[in-house]
Protein backbone atom coordinates (compact mmCIF):
# COMPACT_ATOMS: atom_id res chain seq x y z
CA UNK A 1 0.00 0.00 0.00
CA UNK A 2 0.68 3.43 -1.00
CA UNK A 3 1.03 5.44 2.52
CA UNK A 4 2.62 4.14 5.13
CA UNK A 5 1.34 5.27 8.58
CA UNK A 6 4.20 5.24 10.66
CA UNK A 7 2.53 7.50 13.32
CA UNK A 8 -0.26 4.84 13.68
CA UNK A 9 0.10 2.77 16.35
CA UNK A 10 -3.06 1.13 16.64
CA UNK A 11 -3.39 -2.88 16.49
CA UNK A 12 -4.33 -3.72 13.17
CA UNK A 13 -5.03 -1.43 10.27
CA UNK A 14 -8.24 -0.18 8.94
CA UNK A 15 -8.87 -1.07 4.84
CA UNK A 16 -6.28 1.14 3.49
CA UNK A 17 -7.77 3.82 1.35
CA UNK A 18 -7.23 3.93 -2.69
CA UNK A 19 -5.26 6.44 -4.30
CA UNK A 20 -7.64 9.06 -4.05
CA UNK A 21 -8.46 11.42 -1.25
CA UNK A 22 -10.82 10.25 0.39
CA UNK A 23 -10.32 9.82 3.56
CA UNK A 24 -9.20 12.28 6.50
CA UNK A 25 -8.42 11.77 10.24
CA UNK A 26 -10.93 12.48 12.83
CA UNK A 27 -9.45 13.87 16.06
CA UNK A 28 -11.27 13.36 19.42
CA UNK A 29 -8.97 14.18 22.13
CA UNK A 30 -5.80 13.88 23.24
CA UNK A 31 -4.61 11.50 26.04
CA UNK A 32 -1.26 10.01 27.19
CA UNK A 33 1.13 7.53 24.99
CA UNK A 34 0.48 4.91 26.80
CA UNK A 35 -3.14 3.89 27.09
CA UNK A 36 -4.96 1.12 25.24
CA UNK A 37 -7.72 1.49 22.72
CA UNK A 38 -10.24 -1.42 23.11
CA UNK A 39 -10.36 -3.25 20.28
CA UNK A 40 -14.07 -2.74 19.18
CA UNK A 41 -14.10 1.62 20.28
CA UNK A 42 -15.73 3.33 17.10
CA UNK A 43 -16.67 6.98 16.47
CA UNK A 44 -18.43 8.81 13.98
CA UNK A 45 -19.08 8.31 10.75
CA UNK A 46 -21.46 5.82 8.52
CA UNK A 47 -19.62 3.01 9.43
CA UNK A 48 -18.70 4.38 12.64
CA UNK A 49 -14.91 4.38 12.38
CA UNK A 50 -12.91 2.52 14.58
CA UNK A 51 -10.53 3.99 16.92
CA UNK A 52 -6.99 4.32 16.71
CA UNK A 53 -4.20 5.80 18.47
CA UNK A 54 -1.47 8.66 16.91
CA UNK A 55 1.31 8.28 18.98
CA UNK A 56 4.27 11.21 19.83
CA UNK A 57 6.42 11.56 22.99
CA UNK A 58 4.76 11.35 25.77
CA UNK A 59 0.93 12.38 24.23
CA UNK A 60 -1.18 10.62 21.66
CA UNK A 61 -4.65 11.68 19.73
CA UNK A 62 -7.88 9.34 19.75
CA UNK A 63 -8.38 9.42 15.80
CA UNK A 64 -10.52 7.75 13.19
CA UNK A 65 -10.53 7.62 9.74
CA UNK A 66 -13.27 9.57 8.47
CA UNK A 67 -15.13 10.07 4.72
CA UNK A 68 -14.41 13.12 3.60
CA UNK A 69 -17.27 13.41 0.73
CA UNK A 70 -20.01 12.93 3.77
CA UNK A 71 -21.09 15.88 6.26
CA UNK A 72 -20.18 15.44 9.35
CA UNK A 73 -22.88 16.37 12.44
CA UNK A 74 -25.82 13.83 12.53
CA UNK A 75 -26.72 13.35 15.99
CA UNK A 76 -24.90 9.80 15.82
CA UNK A 77 -21.79 12.03 15.19
CA UNK A 78 -22.12 14.16 18.13
CA UNK A 79 -23.53 11.66 20.14
CA UNK A 80 -20.40 9.24 18.95
CA UNK A 81 -17.80 11.91 19.98
CA UNK A 82 -18.99 12.82 23.52
CA UNK A 83 -19.34 8.92 24.28
CA UNK A 84 -15.87 7.96 23.20
CA UNK A 85 -14.55 10.65 25.31
CA UNK A 86 -16.55 10.43 28.23
CA UNK A 87 -15.54 6.49 28.57
CA UNK A 88 -12.16 7.23 27.63
CA UNK A 89 -12.01 10.29 30.17
CA UNK A 90 -13.82 7.11 33.29
CA UNK A 91 -10.04 5.32 32.63
CA UNK A 92 -7.62 7.72 31.56
CA UNK A 93 -7.16 11.50 31.72
CA UNK A 94 -8.64 13.09 28.51
CA UNK A 95 -7.72 17.10 26.77
CA UNK A 96 -11.04 16.88 24.68
CA UNK A 97 -11.77 18.51 21.10
CA UNK A 98 -14.72 20.36 20.06
CA UNK A 99 -16.45 18.56 17.68
CA UNK A 100 -15.46 18.52 14.23
CA UNK A 101 -11.71 18.53 13.90
CA UNK A 102 -10.37 16.88 11.12
CA UNK A 103 -6.80 16.79 9.84
CA UNK A 104 -5.54 15.33 6.25
CA UNK A 105 -3.52 12.28 7.70
CA UNK A 106 -2.02 10.25 10.90
CA UNK A 107 1.15 12.15 10.01
CA UNK A 108 -0.24 15.37 9.96
CA UNK A 109 -1.65 15.08 12.88
CA UNK A 110 1.86 14.33 14.65
CA UNK A 111 3.05 17.41 12.64
CA UNK A 112 0.47 19.88 13.09
CA UNK A 113 -0.76 19.38 16.72
CA UNK A 114 1.10 16.72 18.52
CA UNK A 115 4.76 17.81 17.67
CA UNK A 116 3.94 21.54 18.22
CA UNK A 117 2.18 21.40 21.60
CA UNK A 118 3.63 18.27 22.84
CA UNK A 119 4.91 19.62 26.43
CA UNK A 120 1.59 21.94 26.82
CA UNK A 121 -0.43 19.03 26.07
CA UNK A 122 1.44 16.48 28.51
CA UNK A 123 1.60 18.90 31.07
CA UNK A 124 -2.49 19.55 31.17
CA UNK A 125 -2.98 15.85 31.08
CA UNK A 126 -1.09 15.59 34.32
CA UNK A 127 -3.31 18.11 36.04
CA UNK A 128 -6.74 16.90 35.27
CA UNK A 129 -5.22 13.56 35.98
CA UNK A 130 -7.56 12.41 38.81
CA UNK A 131 -10.26 14.66 38.23
CA UNK A 132 -13.34 15.06 36.33
CA UNK A 133 -15.85 16.39 34.75
CA UNK A 134 -19.92 17.11 35.93
CA UNK A 135 -22.31 20.01 34.89
CA UNK A 136 -25.16 20.97 37.36
CA UNK A 137 -28.80 21.93 35.33
CA UNK A 138 -30.65 23.61 37.80
CA UNK A 139 -34.33 24.71 36.22
CA UNK A 140 -37.19 26.50 38.41
CA UNK A 141 -40.57 24.39 38.70
CA UNK A 142 -42.57 26.89 36.87
CA UNK A 143 -45.70 27.35 39.19
CA UNK A 144 -43.28 28.07 42.23
CA UNK A 145 -41.20 30.66 40.68
CA UNK A 146 -44.32 32.35 39.29
CA UNK A 147 -46.17 32.95 42.36
CA UNK A 148 -42.60 34.12 43.89
CA UNK A 149 -42.34 36.63 40.94
CA UNK A 150 -45.55 37.73 41.85
CA UNK A 151 -45.18 37.51 45.48
CA UNK A 152 -42.20 39.61 44.89
CA UNK A 153 -42.95 42.09 42.06
CA UNK A 154 -45.61 44.63 42.65
CA UNK A 155 -45.30 45.61 39.06
CA UNK A 156 -46.07 41.92 38.13
CA UNK A 157 -49.19 41.93 40.41
CA UNK A 158 -50.04 45.08 38.83
CA UNK A 159 -50.28 43.93 34.79
CA UNK A 160 -51.64 40.42 35.65
CA UNK A 161 -54.49 42.48 37.19
CA UNK A 162 -54.60 44.58 34.60
CA UNK A 163 -54.75 41.96 32.40
CA UNK A 164 -57.59 39.65 34.18
CA UNK A 165 -59.89 42.67 33.76
CA UNK A 166 -59.69 43.49 29.95
CA UNK A 167 -60.28 41.07 26.69
CA UNK A 168 -56.85 39.44 25.85
CA UNK A 169 -56.37 41.06 22.16
CA UNK A 170 -56.21 44.46 24.41
CA UNK A 171 -53.50 43.87 26.92
CA UNK A 172 -50.67 42.54 24.61
CA UNK A 173 -48.32 45.20 25.28
CA UNK A 174 -49.24 44.32 29.45
CA UNK A 175 -48.74 40.52 28.79
CA UNK A 176 -45.10 41.41 27.00
CA UNK A 177 -44.31 43.50 29.61
CA UNK A 178 -45.63 41.50 32.40
CA UNK A 179 -43.43 38.35 30.75
CA UNK A 180 -40.09 41.01 30.55
CA UNK A 181 -40.60 41.37 34.15
CA UNK A 182 -40.84 37.42 34.98
CA UNK A 183 -37.76 37.18 32.96
CA UNK A 184 -36.36 39.99 34.85
CA UNK A 185 -36.97 38.69 38.12
CA UNK A 186 -35.80 35.22 37.44
CA UNK A 187 -32.55 36.47 35.98
CA UNK A 188 -31.68 38.03 39.38
CA UNK A 189 -33.00 35.01 41.18
CA UNK A 190 -30.50 32.87 39.04
CA UNK A 191 -27.38 34.99 38.81
CA UNK A 192 -27.94 34.62 42.96
CA UNK A 193 -28.80 30.92 43.13
CA UNK A 194 -26.03 30.02 40.40
CA UNK A 195 -23.41 32.40 43.13
CA UNK A 196 -24.23 30.67 45.97
CA UNK A 197 -24.09 27.03 44.28
CA UNK A 198 -20.53 28.23 42.93
CA UNK A 199 -19.91 29.39 46.82
CA UNK A 200 -21.85 26.32 48.16
CA UNK A 201 -19.45 23.59 46.05
CA UNK A 202 -16.24 25.57 46.42
CA UNK A 203 -14.93 23.31 49.07
CA UNK A 204 -15.71 19.60 47.10
CA UNK A 205 -14.42 20.79 43.47
CA UNK A 206 -11.75 22.22 41.78
CA UNK A 207 -12.64 24.67 39.82
CA UNK A 208 -16.49 25.68 38.55
CA UNK A 209 -17.08 27.53 35.12
CA UNK A 210 -20.81 29.14 34.88
CA UNK A 211 -22.53 28.29 31.79
CA UNK A 212 -25.11 30.32 29.60
CA UNK A 213 -28.50 29.32 30.26
CA UNK A 214 -29.95 27.26 28.13
CA UNK A 215 -33.50 27.62 29.11
CA UNK A 216 -35.47 30.41 30.28
CA UNK A 217 -36.29 28.91 33.82
CA UNK A 218 -32.52 27.91 34.53
CA UNK A 219 -31.43 28.66 37.81
CA UNK A 220 -27.89 27.37 37.47
CA UNK A 221 -25.77 26.38 34.69
CA UNK A 222 -22.53 24.81 35.96
CA UNK A 223 -19.13 23.20 35.28
CA UNK A 224 -17.23 21.32 38.03
CA UNK A 225 -14.34 19.85 38.21
CA UNK A 226 -14.02 17.12 40.74
CA UNK A 227 -10.95 15.09 42.21
CA UNK A 228 -11.76 11.47 42.10
CA UNK A 229 -11.27 11.29 45.34
CA UNK A 230 -13.82 13.58 46.36
CA UNK A 231 -16.81 12.56 44.17
CA UNK A 232 -18.63 10.59 47.18
CA UNK A 233 -18.58 14.53 48.87
CA UNK A 234 -19.22 16.32 45.94
CA UNK A 235 -22.50 14.18 45.11
CA UNK A 236 -23.59 13.88 48.65
CA UNK A 237 -23.25 18.42 48.36
CA UNK A 238 -25.75 17.40 45.30
CA UNK A 239 -27.96 15.37 47.14
CA UNK A 240 -27.86 18.05 50.41
CA UNK A 241 -29.23 21.11 47.38
CA UNK A 242 -32.04 18.86 46.28
CA UNK A 243 -33.17 18.68 49.53
CA UNK A 244 -33.02 22.50 50.12
CA UNK A 245 -34.56 23.38 47.11
CA UNK A 246 -37.09 21.15 47.34
CA UNK A 247 -39.83 21.18 44.69
CA UNK A 248 -38.86 24.82 43.63
CA UNK A 249 -36.11 23.36 41.68
CA UNK A 250 -35.40 20.54 39.13
CA UNK A 251 -31.42 19.38 39.49
CA UNK A 252 -29.97 17.48 37.02
CA UNK A 253 -26.11 15.69 37.37
CA UNK A 254 -24.72 15.26 34.00
CA UNK A 255 -21.05 12.97 34.37
CA UNK A 256 -18.63 12.14 34.98
CA UNK A 257 -17.51 13.41 31.43
CA UNK A 258 -13.85 14.88 30.13
CA UNK A 259 -12.84 18.44 31.16
CA UNK A 260 -14.28 20.11 28.01
CA UNK A 261 -14.88 23.18 29.92
CA UNK A 262 -11.51 23.04 31.92
CA UNK A 263 -9.90 23.22 28.86
CA UNK A 264 -8.64 26.53 27.45
CA UNK A 265 -6.82 26.85 23.81
CA UNK B 1 -29.45 12.41 1.47
CA UNK B 2 -31.76 12.77 4.79
CA UNK B 3 -30.28 14.13 8.26
CA UNK B 4 -32.24 12.36 10.89
CA UNK B 5 -32.17 13.82 14.52
CA UNK B 6 -33.71 11.94 17.50
CA UNK B 7 -35.97 13.00 19.44
CA UNK B 8 -34.58 15.08 22.89
CA UNK B 9 -34.95 12.89 26.59
CA UNK B 10 -32.05 10.02 25.53
CA UNK B 11 -34.86 7.56 24.59
CA UNK B 12 -34.16 7.22 20.99
CA UNK B 13 -30.25 7.50 21.99
CA UNK B 14 -28.00 4.67 22.33
CA UNK B 15 -25.63 4.29 24.73
CA UNK B 16 -26.51 7.58 26.32
CA UNK B 17 -26.81 6.94 30.68
CA UNK B 18 -30.22 8.67 31.89
CA UNK B 19 -30.91 11.99 31.77
CA UNK B 20 -28.55 13.16 29.04
CA UNK B 21 -30.18 14.45 25.84
CA UNK B 22 -28.82 15.42 22.66
CA UNK B 23 -29.43 18.75 23.54
CA UNK B 24 -27.13 18.11 26.78
CA UNK B 25 -24.53 16.70 23.92
CA UNK B 26 -24.96 19.77 21.77
CA UNK B 27 -24.40 21.91 24.94
CA UNK B 28 -20.85 20.33 26.19
CA UNK B 29 -19.16 19.22 22.29
CA UNK B 30 -20.28 21.98 20.03
CA UNK B 31 -19.44 24.73 22.57
CA UNK B 32 -16.60 23.28 24.66
CA UNK B 33 -12.87 21.89 24.25
CA UNK B 34 -9.86 22.26 22.55
CA UNK B 35 -10.55 24.10 19.05
CA UNK B 36 -8.06 22.88 16.76
CA UNK B 37 -8.19 26.05 13.97
CA UNK B 38 -6.14 27.43 16.69
CA UNK B 39 -3.30 25.67 16.24
CA UNK B 40 -3.97 24.44 12.85
CA UNK B 41 -4.31 26.05 9.79
CA UNK B 42 -1.89 23.95 7.11
CA UNK B 43 -3.84 21.10 6.55
CA UNK B 44 -7.04 20.61 8.08
CA UNK B 45 -9.33 18.99 5.47
CA UNK B 46 -12.01 20.87 3.21
CA UNK B 47 -14.84 18.73 4.79
CA UNK B 48 -18.07 19.30 5.25
CA UNK B 49 -18.81 19.96 9.15
CA UNK B 50 -22.73 20.77 9.80
CA UNK B 51 -23.23 22.64 13.06
CA UNK B 52 -26.22 23.88 15.20
CA UNK B 53 -26.63 26.46 17.04
CA UNK B 54 -29.27 25.01 19.64
CA UNK B 55 -28.84 28.06 22.16
CA UNK B 56 -32.65 29.06 23.28
CA UNK B 57 -33.60 32.55 22.77
CA UNK B 58 -33.49 33.29 26.68
CA UNK B 59 -35.17 36.46 26.29
CA UNK B 60 -37.80 37.34 23.36
CA UNK B 61 -41.27 38.40 22.55
CA UNK B 62 -42.72 34.60 22.79
CA UNK B 63 -41.35 33.66 25.77
CA UNK B 64 -42.56 36.34 27.50
CA UNK B 65 -45.98 35.91 26.13
CA UNK B 66 -45.69 32.09 27.11
CA UNK B 67 -44.27 33.45 30.75
CA UNK B 68 -47.84 35.62 30.87
CA UNK B 69 -50.37 32.92 29.78
CA UNK B 70 -48.73 30.80 32.52
CA UNK B 71 -49.56 33.41 35.28
CA UNK B 72 -53.23 33.80 33.93
CA UNK B 73 -53.01 29.76 34.36
CA UNK B 74 -51.68 29.99 38.29
CA UNK B 75 -54.36 32.66 38.93
CA UNK B 76 -56.70 29.96 37.94
CA UNK B 77 -55.31 27.19 40.09
CA UNK B 78 -54.82 29.68 43.06
CA UNK B 79 -58.58 30.58 43.07
CA UNK B 80 -59.80 26.76 43.62
CA UNK B 81 -57.85 26.00 46.15
CA UNK B 82 -59.97 23.58 47.37
CA UNK B 83 -58.11 20.49 44.30
CA UNK B 84 -55.02 21.81 45.52
CA UNK B 85 -52.94 18.20 44.85
CA UNK B 86 -55.31 17.27 41.93
CA UNK B 87 -54.78 20.80 40.15
CA UNK B 88 -51.02 20.73 41.32
CA UNK B 89 -50.48 17.59 39.09
CA UNK B 90 -52.19 18.93 36.06
CA UNK B 91 -49.83 22.49 36.27
CA UNK B 92 -46.79 19.86 36.87
CA UNK B 93 -48.08 18.10 33.79
CA UNK B 94 -48.13 21.08 31.97
CA UNK B 95 -45.00 22.60 32.93
CA UNK B 96 -43.28 18.80 31.87
CA UNK B 97 -44.94 18.48 28.41
CA UNK B 98 -43.85 22.84 28.06
CA UNK B 99 -40.03 22.14 28.63
CA UNK B 100 -40.53 19.24 26.57
CA UNK B 101 -42.10 21.13 23.72
CA UNK B 102 -39.11 24.00 23.82
CA UNK B 103 -36.73 21.40 23.79
CA UNK B 104 -37.94 19.86 20.78
CA UNK B 105 -38.85 22.88 19.05
CA UNK B 106 -34.80 23.57 18.97
CA UNK B 107 -33.92 20.23 17.74
CA UNK B 108 -36.56 20.50 14.88
CA UNK B 109 -35.25 23.81 14.40
CA UNK B 110 -31.55 22.02 14.76
CA UNK B 111 -32.79 19.61 12.23
CA UNK B 112 -34.22 22.31 9.39
CA UNK B 113 -30.68 23.86 9.95
CA UNK B 114 -28.77 20.64 9.74
CA UNK B 115 -30.69 20.06 6.32
CA UNK B 116 -30.33 24.04 4.97
CA UNK B 117 -26.27 23.53 5.52
CA UNK B 118 -26.50 20.13 3.47
CA UNK B 119 -25.20 22.31 0.66
CA UNK B 120 -22.80 24.46 -0.33
CA UNK B 121 -21.31 24.96 2.98
CA UNK B 122 -17.40 23.80 3.31
CA UNK B 123 -15.93 25.70 6.58
CA UNK B 124 -14.77 24.19 9.08
CA UNK B 125 -17.15 25.69 12.20
CA UNK B 126 -16.06 27.96 14.62
CA UNK B 127 -17.66 31.19 15.26
CA UNK B 128 -18.42 31.12 18.63
CA UNK B 129 -14.76 30.36 19.01
CA UNK B 130 -13.29 33.11 17.12
CA UNK B 131 -15.67 35.42 19.14
CA UNK B 132 -13.98 34.20 22.38
CA UNK B 133 -10.51 34.08 21.02
CA UNK B 134 -10.86 37.91 20.48
CA UNK B 135 -12.48 38.84 23.42
CA UNK B 136 -10.22 37.25 25.75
Amino acid sequence: MSSPTKASGAAGSAPAPDDRRAVACYVYGIVPEDVEISADAVGVGDPPGRIQLVRHGEVAALVSDVNVDRPLGRAQDLVAHELLLDEAAAEVPVLPLRFGAVLTTPEAVVEELLAPHHDQFAAALKEIDGRAQFVLKARYAERPVLTEVLNESQEARRLRDRIRSLPEDATRNERIRLGEVITQVIAAKREADTQAVVDRFGDCTVAATVREPSHERDAAHIAFLVENERQADFEEAIEELRDDWGDRVEVRMLGPMAPYDFVVT
Amino acid sequence: MTVAVPPAGGGGLPGRSSGSGLADVIDTILDKGLVIDAYVRVSLVGIEVLTIDARVVVASVDTYLRFAEAVNRLDLTQTQDTLPEFIGGITQGVAHNKSKGVAKGVLEAAGEKLQDLMSGYAEEPAPRSRRRREGS
